[in-house]
Parts: C-alpha cells; structure tokens; sequence
C-alpha cells in the first residue's frame, strides 16, 4: 500500500521536475485512468461468498486463530523502497526475500504458541499489498494452517473472518498513518475514525471482528504501533519489535527474540481469550465513518472515491478529499476500505 | 522379412490417415509400457497455493506475457510443481502403477515448467511447443488411467485464472467443455477415461458438471476472486495427491472409470477470445484448415468424427497465439 503511495507520490514529482527543466513545454496530460465501479469485479465484493467459504472449512470445534500477516512491522524492517518490494515491483534487493521468510518465521511463532495454550486451528490472512497479498512462501507456513492470499479478495484484510473465529493477531503490524512509526500508513488514508474513534489497521480490523464477537488478542509491530493499539483497544498482548528513530530508521530486535516474545504472547493471548479478559471492539450504531484519502495521491483518487455507494463528501471540507459514511454493518466498512483499495491498487 | 513388412504397415497406417487429414500430426514414439501406464496433465492454475498470473508465467511466451511475469514467483512455483507431479506418481507408484508420462499441460515457458532434474526418474516428461495435441500429447491406448492436476475452471466462471485454451467459448454437441473435457473426449479416442482431477472449487464443480460424478476431485484452494483463494500447505496437498493417485489407480485397475463420450460426429462450435487482436482472427482464418467453418466475427464450426483433429487444431491455434 505505501509502495504505491511513494511511487504515486513520485509520479507527482516528476511532472514538476519536467516543468523546470522545460518552462516553455506544458504539463503533459495525465494518463487516462480506468474508473470502472469496483463491483463489475469478481473478488472485490463478494465478502459473504469468501466468508462462507471459509466457515464452512472450518472445524466445529476447538479455538480458531485469525491472522493477518502484514510486513512493515516485522523485526528489523525499516524501509519500504526496497525491503518490502519484490523484484517485479523494483524492489531489486535481495533482502525481500529474507524479509518474507522472517513472515513466516514470526506467523509460525504465534501459531506454535496458540497451540502450545490450546489453540486447534489457524487461519493466516495476506495483509501486506507491496507484492499484492503474496508474501509467505507456501511452504514455509506451518502446515497445518489456512492461508488466503493474493489479490483482490473480499475485505482485504479480513477476508473470510467469521463468527466461529475465537481470536485475531496481527502481525507485522505498522503504525498508524502520520504518526513516526516505521512506514506508518493506514489504508488510503490520511486519517480514520469510527464514531470518533481513531482506528489504525490493526483498529479496524478490531472493529471488523469485534462485531462478530472476535477479539483482535495480539498486535506486533514498532514502539509505536503497540502503543496505540493498546490505546484504541485496551489491554491486549502485544510484542514491540522495533524501537521508531524515524518513519525509515529504528533500533531493532534479533529476529529470534522477537519471534520468541510472539511465541510467548501468542500463548498469554489466547489464555486471556479463554478467561474473558480480552474482548471483542464494540462500537455504537450506526456507525458514523470519517476518512481522509491521502494528500499525496493524485486527484482521481478522492474523485473515484466520491462515486463509491454510500460515500458522503465531508461537511465543510475544503481539501476535498475528506468524506463521509454511514453504516449498521462494521463489514460494510470492510467492504468500502476493499474498493478504496481497488481504486489505489488496481493492477 | 514380409511379416514385418505388414507388421510395419499396419502400424504406421492410422499414422499416414492421420498425416493425411493434418500435416501438422507426427505420431509420439513414446517407449511401450512395462505394467500400468499413469499419464499426467498437470498445469498451474489449479495447482495448490498459486493464486496471481505472476505465479505462472515465465514472461518469455510472447509480447503480451513480458509484463506478466515475476521470475522470482514463477521460479518458486516450478518447484512446487515438480513436488506435486512427483506425490501424484509415487502415490500411483504404491497402487501398482509401473508407467508414468507426464505431459506440460501448461503453457508457461512455452510447455517446459517442471523442473526435470527434480522430477521422479520413473517418469517420461513431454515438454516443449508445439506438440501435436497440446495437453495430451503421448497419449495412445496403452495409457491405463489419464489424471489431470492444477486444472482450472473455464472463462467466465468464478475461478482463479479462469480460462479455456485460447476460447471464450467452447461447445461439442452444444455442450460446453473446458480443459479437461476436451481432452477427456480426445482420450476416450483411445479408450482412455480420467480417474482423478485437481483444481479449484469452482474447477471440480464444473468438471463434475461435464464429465459426471465418476472421477476422484481434488479441491486445492477456494477461489474468493479470480486472483486470491483460500489455499492449505503445499505439504497437505501433496498428501492428497497422493493418497488420491493411490485410490484411482486401484480402481482404474478394475475398470471403474468410464471414458467421456458424446455423440459423433462431433459438432465443435468455439469463438476465439474478445481480448485477443484481431491479427490472431486473421492467423486463424488464414490456416485455411480443412473442415472449419467460420460463422461469425470470431466464431467458427467445425465437424468430425475423430476428436483428434480438435487436438491438432488445438496446437494450430496456441501457435497462432504464442507466436
């Protein structure tokens, strides 16, 4: 996502790079943009489809752990240029690929702990979009695990989370957007609030699942991310694996201990679960939904995300890229954030 | 010397009709089988954890793949694939198969995905393009049992990379087929029946669909789009290619697969892809290939009694494309 975001941002530079260098040339124009409604698109919309899908895979009983598997996060990861980015996508650094397996290393450390505190069953969910949700090698996961992957799939996420799931970790997890964590990001956005409520990544898929009765139990990722999710959250397990000196700079954790402490906190989160100390996000319906798309995207952004259903422009705002949306279904939300997606991403 | 002479006739005479009726035809000089032929179609989309077209292609196929390719994806999926054809042949393998010819069903890297140094020593590996009936290439009547792995579903249908050949549609007798029909119809020319296909969800549905509810289905993955699936470890799907492979070849042992018929003549009724440029219309039309028919912009007709010469024509085409 904030790949994409660089190299929007990038885009935008050029055309003033090109002005100064030629005053006399106009601006070039842009190139047409393809704004077809995100639901002429199989695998965007169909949340309820992958939903029952997935529940119907799962087991009955036993205790179900959802993952989401995201990146920037994870122990020793400082810069997105190039340790997130695949070869295909101009990462040219060999590191990625190590960078993918430490994923895997970190996801198999939550799930050898769950199961080590009871856990039967694992759901890993492709969270991180700078390779398009295909980050864990196959055969590197735990083998006992579900894992969804590629792109695009329903509530992205957050695909296929269901009622019978007992609890949700995050992994790999990063700040929220313009705060001075590592590649701190949210989404699209600039800013994201339910009913007031400021909700990063890990916060919305919290909010997701908290309707359904599932508690987000473990959140990992810099000092600054795990603060904040405790503040929006409460108290649930968390597992700081890196210090922020900036948004591209930190004093990191050896993987390996990191991978411990997940291990450990995997463990304690599901306990809790068990015990009832950590519960699902609640919020008030309707729920009342305020956003800002990035300022550094380019114009069609906001201007696509106007036409999406439901999607208000915000009373009063003058930068016009700030809207509204209101909701009785938190997977609505999902939903919305999957075609906002769709709108930034689209291959 | 006269006895083999005829002996020779005989062989080569359905080799010289076939000639006849397609030029482009060189009949396999496959080595006979000791014990029960196993042959195998696997292809990619269908295969356990591939999800993204990136993951398929070598980029090297022609003008339109260069940008769909990630070497680094595709490379790793190679490797997955060997892993899944050889769980395929040992499973057969503890069954009592003796014989295993795998065929490139997929057309990455022009026909040559699977990695033949890793691949199990017992089998015979057809790779390369063209080959005279692309996906079944080798298959004769010696073949006991015809399995088709990472299958995927047909164009339009909610499956990952959902495709057929080079077709939007693809109808014999009116009905519609996909990958695996059509080659199901081409082998039961020989007698040969499918005992067990892998693939998607949405694959398995629409096999069962055309070939009935006889062959052994894997599910590898749920398709929540035509790009993203609930996939399991590559190790658990080796394990049912495996145990599957096991169960198949016992029961191809006794017969219980039957081959997929239809009618004959064969009323082939296909229209060419609305994506392609209109220079693949073009190369199609100027085959000028015996029998077919064009009946509309992008429609043909063809009728035979030999569902070979759908094969050949097959081949005809993916050169038309990958040229």
């Amino acid at each position: 996502m904030s790949a994409r975001a660089l190299r929007l941002l990038a885009l935008g530079v050029w055309p003033v790079l090109l002005a100064a260098q030629q005053p006399a040339q106009a601006q070039p124009p842009q190139p047409p943009r393809d704004t077809t409604p995100p639901e002429a698109y199989y695998g965007v919309t169909e949340y309820q489809q992958a939903r029952a899908k997935l529940e119907a895979l799962m087991q009955p009983h036993g205790f179900t752990v959802y993952i989401v598997a995201d990146m920037e996060g994870l122990a020793a990861v400082v810069r997105n240029a190039t340790e997130m980015r695949p070869e295909a996508r101009g990462g040219h650094d060999p590191t990625h690929e190590a960078f993918r397996r430490e994923l895997a290393a970190e996801v198999n450390a939550a799930i050898a702990g769950a199961r080590a505190a009871g856990a039967t069953q694992f759901v890993v969910n492709e969270g991180h979009g700078g390779t398009l949700f295909r980050n864990i090698h196959p055969e590197d996961l735990d083998p006992e695990a579900i894992l969804i992957r590629g792109y695009p799939k329903p509530n992205v996420m957050e695909t296929g989370l269901n009622p019978k799931v007992d609890a949700m970790f995050i992994i790999g997890a990063h700040a929220n957007a313009r705060t001075p964590g590592i590649i701190s990001h949210s989404y699209a956005f600039d800013s994201f609030t339910v009913n007031g409520h400021v909700l990063n990544e890990a916060g919305i898929a919290a909010f997701i699942g908290g309707e359904m009765g599932v508690p987000m139990a473990l959140a990992a990722g810099d000092n600054v991310l795990t603060a904040e999710t405790r503040e929006m959250l409460g108290d649930l397990e968390t597992v700081t694996t890196k210090i922020a000196e900036s948004r591209s700079a930190a004093a990191v954790f050896p993987p390996a201990v990191v991978q411990r402490q997940i291990r450990a906190a995997a463990a304690r989160a599901v306990r809790r679960v068990r015990l009832g100390q950590i519960k699902p996000l609640r919020l008030e319906r309707p729920y009342h939904v305020a956003f800002c798309t990035r300022a550094t995207f380019q114009p069609w952004v906001p201007e696509a995300t106007a036409n999406l259903k439901g999607v208000q422009r915000m009373a009063g705002d003058s930068t016009g890229r700030c809207f509204a949306y209101e909701t009785d279904a938190a997977e609505d939300v999902g939903n919305l954030l999957n075609e906002i997606e769709w709108i930034v991403l689209k291959p | 010397m006269p006895r083999c002479a005829v002996i020779a006739v005989l062989l080569l005479a359905p080799c010289v009709a076939l000639r006849a009726q397609s030029p482009s035809y060189t009949p396999p000089h496959l080595p006979p089988p000791h014990g029960f032929r196993v042959f195998i179609v696997p292809d990619m989309e269908g295969m356990g954890s591939a999800v993204d077209i990136h993951e398929v292609i070598a980029g090297n196929e022609g003008e339109q793949y260069k940008t769909l390719t990630s070497p680094d994806y595709w490379d790793h999926f190679r490797g997955l694939l060997t892993r899944e054809v050889n769980a395929t042949i040992a499973g057969a393998r503890l069954a009592g198969a003796r014989s295993f010819v795998v065929n490139e069903g997929h057309g990455g890297n022009l026909f040559a995905n699977l990695l033949p140094w890793d691949l199990d020593t017992g089998a015979i590996l057809v790779r390369g393009f063209p080959k005279p009936l692309i996906m079944v290439t080798g298959i004769d009547s010696t073949v006991g049992t015809l399995m088709f792995t990472g299958a995927h579903a047909g164009p339009g249908h909610p499956g990952i990379l959902a495709h057929n050949f080079a077709f939007d549609t693809f109808t014999v007798n009116g009905k519609s087929l996909n990958e695996v029909g059509i080659n199901a119809l081409i082998a039961s020319e020989y007698g040969v029946a499918v005992s067990l296909v892998s693939g998607d969800d949405a694959e398995i549905a629409e096999t069962r669909e055309i070939l009935g509810a006889g062959f052994i289905g894997i599910i590898t993955k749920y398709a929540v789009g035509r790009m993203a699936a609930i996939t399991f470890s590559p190790a658990h799907i080796r394990r049912m290619l495996h145990d599957s492979a096991a169960v198949a070849v016992r029961r191809a042992m006794r017969g219980g697969f039957k081959p997929f018929r239809l009618d004959k003549p064969y009323h082939v009724a296909f229209a060419l892809r609305r994506s392609y440029p209109a220079s693949v219309v073009a190369g199609l039309d100027s085959l000028n290939w015996s029998g077919l028919a064009k009946t509309g912009e992008r429609s043909y007709s063809l009728t035979t009694d030999d569902a070979r010469q759908m094969g050949f024509l097959l081949d005809a085409i993916e050169r038309v494309v990958l040229h």
